[in-house]
């Protein structure tokens, strides 16, 4: 398990305040970060380190706690405890805010971009989430407010290839949503976590889904559609997530986030413990194995942050390449090596 | 009292006399506190109601005056306000006021809020109608 994770480099992105969350541009070429200084800052590669190419800060007013690019890249969304949603447009010399989207009661908590692009969704301790349309006049018209969940709404993101969004929140469920007849409706609740659930992730299939919570968990939920052969019951046309795997254990703390990475499938955490762990699907060919997959641990960084660990996050193009970031206000930078007879 | 009967004597009487004065005094209680506990859950059910329905009404209110404000369908954005004005009276209007007991009114009622809140954001309106900071807000 030695050096299965190795640090290339370490950048103060956020100083004196928290850095809260990462996100690769679609072409991987470039990382935005964002925390507690009420700024995104924009990284890419220069030699062997990471520069600070761009800071965008006058933006919000309070903590921005999350962003996201849009499938193209030209559009980065930030996410803040000022209530607000600010969408920024890439142009010849930085970033430049076009719009902010209000409507939240309070702090937004999560921002995600569906993979056609043309839908966003917000989600907001005011236990909302909202799902916004986008127009070819870059105009944002709110096409829905769900009320589903009981409490803070943590995250959201949504499915690798459907119009299906995930939400995560402080009444220890996860949610799904779809769009029926001109409406968005809840279709599935997942229940299982004993406490608040942090983030959610899809793999790249978007078969499987793997979410993390304060009970120190991560579960592993897989897709069932209608008529399936194992006999997994659904009702009506709508599939049923079911867990298959409870990765209990290996954490000491809250587990605040969960990557998948879609060019290698290992799973990343990052914990309160300032440790961060890879997990790998053991290869099995028997069926029987498959319903009911086991992971192992293959790398973990002890102190791989002075204090919790906020967001991790795989670079969509090369593979292994993993950014992290902490309450230390730092990202580190990681290279994954899949340790031999894994 | 009845007089003592064959087969019990007054001893029998003297030793279950707590007995008996418990149970009458439970059924008493609690034939008062059903009393009590009927009338404020009356008033609670009504409190309760009355504001559900204010909330609710002013919803509608809110809904068909804008409705009546808004153009007739003169382009693509007007008409998908419509549309979400129209499906706000609805849902409104399915909502079954005679039913407490309706195990949805809940749930109907948040999605009501959710599609509420949609529509001030589409007709660009603060949902709390809130002008200034100064000013009282529409809460409920």
């Amino acid at each position: 398990m030695k050096e299965a994770l190795a640090l290339q480099s370490r950048v103060a992105a956020h100083p004196e305040a928290r850095c809260w969350f990462l996100a690769w541009s679609p072409g991987g070429a470039l990382l935005a970060s964002c925390g507690g200084d009420r700024a995104v800052r924009i990284w890419g590669r220069e030699g062997s380190g990471w520069v600070c190419r761009a800071v965008l800060s006058d933006g919000h007013q309070r903590t921005v706690r999350r962003v996201a690019w849009s499938p193209c890249g030209s559009y980065l969304a930030s996410a803040s405890f000022d209530a607000t949603t600010c969408i920024w447009k890439r142009c010849e010399d930085g970033f430049e805010c076009v719009t902010t989207l209000e409507g939240h009661e309070n702090e937004v908590k999560s921002v995600a971009w569906a993979p056609s692009g043309s839908l966003l969704a917000t989600c907001s301790r005011d236990k909302s989430v909202w799902v916004w349309e986008v127009d070819e006049e870059e105009e944002y018209e709110c096409v829905s407010v769900l009320n589903s969940h009981t409490q803070d709404v943590k995250h959201v993101v949504w499915h690798p290839n459907q119009e299906l969004l995930a939400s995560a929140s402080y009444d220890d469920t996860v949610k799904l949503y779809h769009e029926e007849e001109d409406d968005w409706v809840c279709c599935a609740t997942l229940e299982g976590h004993e406490s608040t659930v942090w983030s959610v992730a899809f793999d790249g299939s978007g078969e499987r889904l793997a979410s993390c919570s304060d009970d120190k968990t991560v579960r592993i939920w897989q897709c069932y559609r209608p008529g399936n052969e194992e006999g997994v019951a659904c009702s009506g046309t709508d599939p049923t997530w079911k867990c298959v795997c409870n990765l209990s254990g290996y954490h000491t703390r809250t587990i605040y986030d969960v990557a998948w990475c879609r060019l290698t499938g290992a799973l990343a955490t990052a914990c309160g413990d300032d440790a961060i762990r890879v997990f790998e699907e053991s290869t099995s060919s028997s069926p029987q194995q498959q319903q009911q997959p086991t992971f192992s641990l293959t790398a973990h960084v002890p102190r791989a942050h002075s204090q919790d660990v906020n967001c991790v996050a795989w670079n969509p193009k090369e593979p292994g390449l993993l950014a992290s970031c902490s309450d230390d206000g730092e990202i580190a930078f990681w290279k994954y090596q899949q340790p031999e007879g894994c | 009292m009845a007089a003592p009967s064959a087969g019990s004597d007054m001893f029998d009487e003297i030793v279950m006399a707590e007995d008996r004065f418990h149970g009458e005094g439970y059924q008493e209680g609690y034939a008062e506190g059903s009393h009590a506990g009927a009338a404020e859950g009356r008033r609670c059910g009504a409190l309760h109601g009355a504001k559900i329905g204010s909330e609710i009404g002013s919803y509608l209110g809110f809904a068909l005056t804008w409705q009546h404000l808004l153009p007739k369908c003169t382009d693509e954005k007007d008409s998908k306000k419509m549309r979400a004005l129209d499906s706000l009276i609805g849902m409104i209007q399915k909502f079954p006021y005679e039913d407490p007991t309706y195990e949805k009114l809940q749930d109907d009622l948040e999605k009501i809020r959710g599609k509420f809140k949609q529509v001030c954001s589409m007709l660009n309106i603060r949902s709390d109608f809130r002008i200034s900071n100064e000013r009282s807000s529409l809460t409920f």
